[in-house]
């Protein structure tokens, strides 16, 4: 009877122990994302001017204008998604690009902008290129208006 | 002040020192691009792309390390999706 009691008071001293300690990994998951969040953000707001950082506050995604044809911009989402290819004004292409070890939303958005800007042919080299589908194409009327 | 901020998972890893106080021998400032160097040198071999972002200026990207520059950002490796 006793040892019956004390097998089932050691469990609860292992539930116990073991809630605790899965609460404080999340805690510290949580903290520590939260950190590099505030610091990809930090980063994004040094490498955008206000007006460009106002656009994605503002709409969810920032327009960057290609280097070497003034008529294309690319719009890269505020959260992980595709990069829209944009022509005189017509949704072309969707791009997909990531990095191959997971980071901060606001860095994606950063990447995108220095390889845009910097190295615009190795950006399109590497990023996996696909047609708009059926859904997107209502969305070519719609970007006019934005 | 130049700056190298890697990107990764925690946000970005920063390492600074002091122009100014490098050109005259300063052992802080000479250890801090020493540092500098050697992690830029570290990401380059991973894959990782070096830009250099200074305010008015266009973005570049550059293959070397350059102690002049006010801000390398280093991206790690990507893929197309």
């Amino acid at each position: 009877m006793i040892e019956e009691l004390l097998v089932y008071v050691l469990l609860e001293i292992v539930v116990v122990l073991f809630s605790l300690l899965l609460w404080r990994l999340t805690r510290d998951s949580n903290l520590m994302r939260s950190e590099a969040n505030r610091r990809a953000n930090e980063l994004l707001r040094s490498v955008l001017n206000s007006e460009q950082y106002d656009q994605l506050t503002r709409k969810g995604y920032l327009d960057i204008k290609s280097p070497r044809d003034p008529g294309c911009i690319y719009r890269v989402p505020r959260r992980q998604g595709l990069v829209k290819v944009i022509e005189q004004g017509s949704h072309k292409a969707n791009l997909c690009l990531q990095p191959r070890e997971a980071v901060p939303d606001d860095d994606i958005v950063v990447m995108h902008k220095l390889m845009i800007e910097a190295d615009e042919e190795t950006y399109l080299q590497t990023a996996n290129t696909f047609a708009p589908t059926n859904s997107d194409t209502w969305l070519n009327r719609i970007i006019w208006y934005y | 002040m130049g700056m190298v901020r890697v990107i990764s998972k925690h946000g970005d890893d920063r390492v600074q020192w002091n122009e100014q106080d490098a050109q005259v021998g300063g052992a802080e400032a000479m250890a801090a691009i020493r540092e500098a160097e050697r992690i830029f040198t570290r990401e380059r071999a991973r894959g990782a792309t070096a830009f250099r972002v200074e305010a008015g200026k266009p973005t570049e990207r550059i293959e070397l390390f350059d102690p002049q520059a006010e801000q390398i950002i280093l991206v790690p490796r990507v893929i197309g999706g």
